[in-house]
This record gives structure tokens, C-alpha cells and sequence, in this order.
């Protein structure tokens, strides 16, 4: 065999495996959605569920999902945004700056599990708030500051070196300058960041599931000390009642819809990072 | 709001320790290698350690050939768009959120492997390492193929100008020089899957034993995340039960956070 023969072999190997694991988000996107779709309706997506999710729809489901997206986005952002530019615009040591880089991976990589126990130990008991869509968007908040950060970082780092120095040649202080310079040009990665946040948050269970949701009798929660009902712990309520058929449709229904939230955010976040390269290289 | 990030963060960590730290510190031995978990008498959390060690060992033998695979084909002979294409599939597929995962373990994996390995029930550890070879493989995949596609191109010129393959390239040059980056790529996998919770505690099957003999992976198990997602619901906030667990929490953050820190580590390191 010679030399060109064996690459030729090899890279069809490899070609064939790469579309295996490609093929997986294939296969996923079809047993969810095949399923789902024989649930989706406009009824199931605007009724309230009845029977403990057997019968009935998923609007309150879908509300609790976004309440709790949207809350900790909103607590978040300010936090990721504000530690980026300190670390980027004031920090000067760097000692400081690898300790926030080291702070922030670990946090990155901190078992959510681990973090909603916690989490609600200190917002929900130590604080008072008890198990409510708060504590909840609390620590959903904590958990994303990472990826949010990580974006918003990513932006400034990119950002061309001249125009930092034009603002320091007009006399600028740093704060005139995040705000004339480098926020307007960065918030292609805030948006990005933030919508990568709000899929985050949207696919979480673990942290949520006993400190932030109620399975039966929840609508709309009345104060912010309420528990809401959430698409990921309805399904997974329904999905360890896979005996009962009905149930396991309305849990492939309910995932068919968190999955689409979830796609169209981070499909959203790519186009925009998309247009910030193309924009960058022009 | 940077220290106020940083103040969240520790305090988190600060709580773990005054929950789990005297816990560990009184039982000692008899928490870590004790067998037995009866809430009240027993605490021994040498079954979750076991089988949160087993799946994950197992969902990297699964995941890393093709992870490696997909990554070397990708950053050595695909043309930069279809790159993009791939790794924007490989980005989706790890935002696939943990609960449908969980759903398609329960209602299909662990059907066909009951079927297929003939057993009473689907729910091993078999079945919750393959779900998470899946959860890892965009973790690995993508930093791997960050990893050999930063090899300098002065390299790969010097050696396809020796008259070099694409092949003897990749083994003579790409590989040698990513190779501390894909260790750290599988290092942060690891820690993904010792943390992940929700679909492994559909599958595990929730029995805090190790299987006899111990290498039954087609039995029911119990990793650390998954005992924290069963248990904690029912003891929130003190009692004896609740240290215990917390000692778990704290072991399994330990192992995740030293995992974490080594893995950004390695790929840090290699970048400069």
C-alpha cells in the first residue's frame, strides 16, 4: 500500500465518523420533534395542564421557562457586563486578572446540581425567599454569569487597539470611554452573550428543580415568592411516568417546544457572532 | 459587580465546607468507604463514588475515539466552511438541554438496552455512560479540534515541503503539538460528566450498591449528581441526612473543580 493509499483510507474513515457524530444531533431532532409533533397544538400550547400533566396543555409550563430565562438574564447581565469591563478597563494587576479567569471556569464548570443547593440555601433560607421563581432566577443568574462573561470578554478583547488609543488621545477617562468606545462596539458579543445566557438558562433543570418549581395547581405566580411550573421539570415529572402513554406524548410535546426555544436562541447567537467576525475582517 | 461576582462565588464554596467540611472531618473513613446508605443509621458514600467513577470512565471510552475523530477529519481535511458547518452542529448539540436527553433515555435508550442486552430493566450504568458520551463528545470535539487547528502553519509548511502526507503530518506534527490541549479538552469533559445530574438520574436506576461483581455495568447504580437529584428534595436544609449530602456535594465539587482548573490549564498553557 502506498503512502497516498493509506491517507485515502484513513480520511473516509474518519470522513464516515465525523458524520456519525454529526448524524446525533440528526437522530435527536428527529425522535423529539416525530414525536412531539403529534402532540403540538395551539390548544396544547394555550391551555393550562390538568390531571398532573396526563391531560391538558402547557402554558403555564412555557410562561414559568421564560419568566425564569428572562428574570436571570436581567440579574445577570449586569453583573457579566460590569465584570468584564473591570477586568478589561481598570484592572491593572495581573495577578487580579488571572484569579478572575481561574474564578470564572471554575464557575464554569461547577455541577449545576451543587450550585442549586447552595444557591438556595443562601438566597431561599439564608435570605428568607423560601422556594420561589426568585431564588430560582437567582441562582439560574450565578450559573450563567460564565457564558455570558465569557462573550461579553470575548467582544472587548476583540476590539481593534486603535480605537482604545483614539479615546485615550482625545483625553478620555476610562468610564467616557466604555461608554463612547468600547460598550457601542462591543454589543454584538452582549447580544451574544446574552442570548446564550437566556439557552442556558432555558435547558437547565438540575438547579431549578426544588427551588424554583411546583409540578401541579400553579398559574401565574401572584408575588415573587411564588414557585412557578416549568417545561423542564413537566417533563420530567412526565418522563418518569413512561408507562402511561398520554403522558410520555405531552413530555415529547413539552420538549419539542423547550428544544425550539433553545435552537432558535443559540441559532440567533450565532448569526449575530457571524456578522461580528464578517464585520471585524472588513 | 466584579466583586460581587467573586463574593457570590465563594460564598457558595465558603457554605459547602461549613455544611460538608465537619462532616467528612467526624465520620472520615467511615463515609468515604462505607457501603451502606440508610438515611438515619448509615452514611457511605463509596457507591455513588464508584459508580459516578464507572459511567464516566465509560462515557469517555465511548465518546473520545469518535470526539477525536470528528475533530482530526474536521481541522485537517475539511475546507474552512464545512469546518464551520460542523462545529456549528457540534455547538447545537451541546446546547441540547440535559432534560431531553433524560426523556430520550428514559422512553428509548434504555428500552432498546434492556432489549438488546436482554436484562428486567434498562436503567445500568451502561445506559447513563452512553447518554453521556453523547453530552461530552461536543465538549471534547470542539476544544480538541481547537486545539490541532492552531498548530502553526510554518510547521505544516516545513513538513509538507520534507514531501510529507496530510497523514504524516497529522501524527508527526498536528497531533504532537495539540496533544496537551486534547487532554485538557477531555478533562473538562470528565468534569461535565461527573457534575451532570438530571439525565443520568433518569437512567442510573438509583440503587446505592456496587454491583456485584463490581464489574456489572448492565446493573443499577448511583453517581454522586445523581443521589444529590434524588435525595435532596426531601431533606432540604439540615438534619444529618442534609450534611451527608453536602459532604457528597463537596467531594464531587472538589473532584470537578481540580479537573476544571488542570484541564484550562493545559489548554491555556499551550496557546501561549
Amino acid at each position: 500500500m502506498t503512502r497516498v493509499q493509506k491517507e485515502k483510507i484513513f480520511s473516509g474513515a474518519l470522513a464516515f465518523l465525523t458524520l456519525c457524530a454529526c448524524s446525533i444531533l440528526a437522530f435527536i431532532l428527529f425522535a423529539v420533534f416525530s414525536r412531539g409533533f403529534a402532540a403540538l397544538s395551539w390548544e396544547f400550547i394555550s391551555s393550562e395542564a390538568r390531571d398532573f400533566g396526563a391531560k391538558g396543555g402547557i402554558l403555564y409550563q412555557i410562561f414559568g421557562t421564560l419568566l425564569l430565562m428572562f428574570a436571570s438574564t436581567t440579574i445577570c447581565l449586569p453583573i457579566a457586563l460590569g465584570t468584564a469591563l473591570y477586568q478589561t478597563e481598570y484592572l491593572k494587576s495581573s495577578f487580579w486578572k488571572k484569579a478572575f479567569k481561574i474564578f470564572m471556569a471554575s464557575l464554569n464548570g461547577m455541577p449545576t446540581i451543587v450550585l442549586g443547593l447552595a444557591g438556595y440555601l443562601f438566597f431561599g433560607k439564608f435570605l428568607g425567599i423560601g422556594v420561589s421563581w426568585l431564588t430560582g432566577a437567582l441562582i439560574l443568574a450565578a450559573m450563567i454569569i460564565p457564558t455570558a462573561h465569557a462573550a461579553i470578554l470575548e467582544a472587548i478583547e476583540t476590539l481593534p487597539e486603535h480605537y482604545q488609543e483614539t479615546g485615550i488621545s482625545l483625553g478620555l477617562k476610562p468610564n467616557q470611554r466604555i461608554i463612547a468606545v468600547v460598550i457601542p462596539h462591543s454589543v454584538y458579543g452582549i447580544i451574544t452573550g446574552t442570548l446564550l445566557g437566556l439557552a442556558r438558562a432555558g435547558g437547565e433543570t438540575a438547579a431549578i428543580m426544588f427551588t424554583a418549581t411546583a409540578f401541579s395547581g400553579v398559574t401565574l405566580p401572584k408575588s415573587i415568592t411564588e414557585p412557578v411550573a416549568t417545561l423542564q421539570t413537566h417533563i420530567l415529572v412526565l418522563a418518569q411516568e413512561a408507562t402511561n402513554p398520554i403522558a410520555l406524548a405531552n413530555a415529547w410535546g413539552s420538549a419539542s417546544v423547550l428544544l425550539g426555544i433553545v435552537f432558535f436562541l443559540i441559532l440567533g447567537a450565532k448569526s449575530i457572532r457571524n456578522r461580528l467576525t464578517w464585520e471585524l475582517e472588513r | 459587580m466584579a466583586l460581587l461576582s467573586m463574593a457570590l462565588g465563594i460564598g457558595i464554596v465558603a457554605y459547602l465546607f461549613w455544611e460538608g467540611g465537619p462532616f467528612i472531618w467526624n465520620q472520615g473513613t467511615q463515609f468515604l468507604l462505607g457501603l451502606d446508605w440508610f438515611p438515619g443509621e448509615d452514611y457511605g458514600a463509596a457507591p455513588m463514588i464508584f459508580g459516578s467513577a464507572a459511567v464516566t470512565l465509560m462515557a469517555l471510552i465511548f465518546s473520545t475515539p469518535l470526539a477525536l475523530a470528528s475533530a482530526i477529519y474536521t481541522a485537517e481535511f475539511l475546507d474552512p466552511r464545512r469546518r464551520l458547518t460542523v462545529k456549528a452542529i457540534m455547538e447545537i448539540l451541546a446546547g441540547v438541554p440535559g432534560i431531553v436527553y433524560g426523556l430520550l433515555g428514559v422512553s428509548l435508550l434504555s428500552v432498546w438496552v434492556r432489549d438488546v442486552f436482554n436484562l428486567l430493566d434498562g436503567y445500568t450504568l451502561f445506559s447513563a455512560s452512553i447518554l453521556l458520551a453523547i453530552m461530552i463528545l461536543p465538549t471534547i470535539m470542539t476544544l480538541s479540534e481547537d486545539a490541532i487547528n492552531s498548530t502553526p502553519a510554518e510547521h505544516r509548511q516545513a513538513a509538507s515541503g520534507l514531501g510529507l502526507t496530510k497523514l504524516e503530518i497529522l501524527f508527526s506534527v498536528a497531533l504532537p503539538h495539540a496533544a496537551p490541549g486534547i487532554a485538557g479538552a477531555i478533562l473538562l469533559a470528565i468534569g461535565r460528566a461527573m457534575g451532570e445530574t438530571i439525565a443520568v438520574m433518569l437512567v442510573i436506576g438509583g440503587l446505592d450498591r456496587i454491583p456485584e461483581p463490581w464489574f456489572d455495568v448492565f446493573s443499577s447504580g448511583q453517581s454522586i449528581a445523581s443521589k444529590l437529584g434524588r435525595e435532596a428534595a426531601e431533606t432540604l436544609g439540615s438534619g444529618e441526612h442534609w450534611s451527608a449530602l453536602m459532604a457528597l456535594a463537596l467531594i464531587l465539587f472538589f473532584l470537578v473543580i481540580f479537573l476544571t482548573a488542570f484541564g484550562n490549564w493545559l489548554i491555556k498553557g499551550f496557546r501561549k
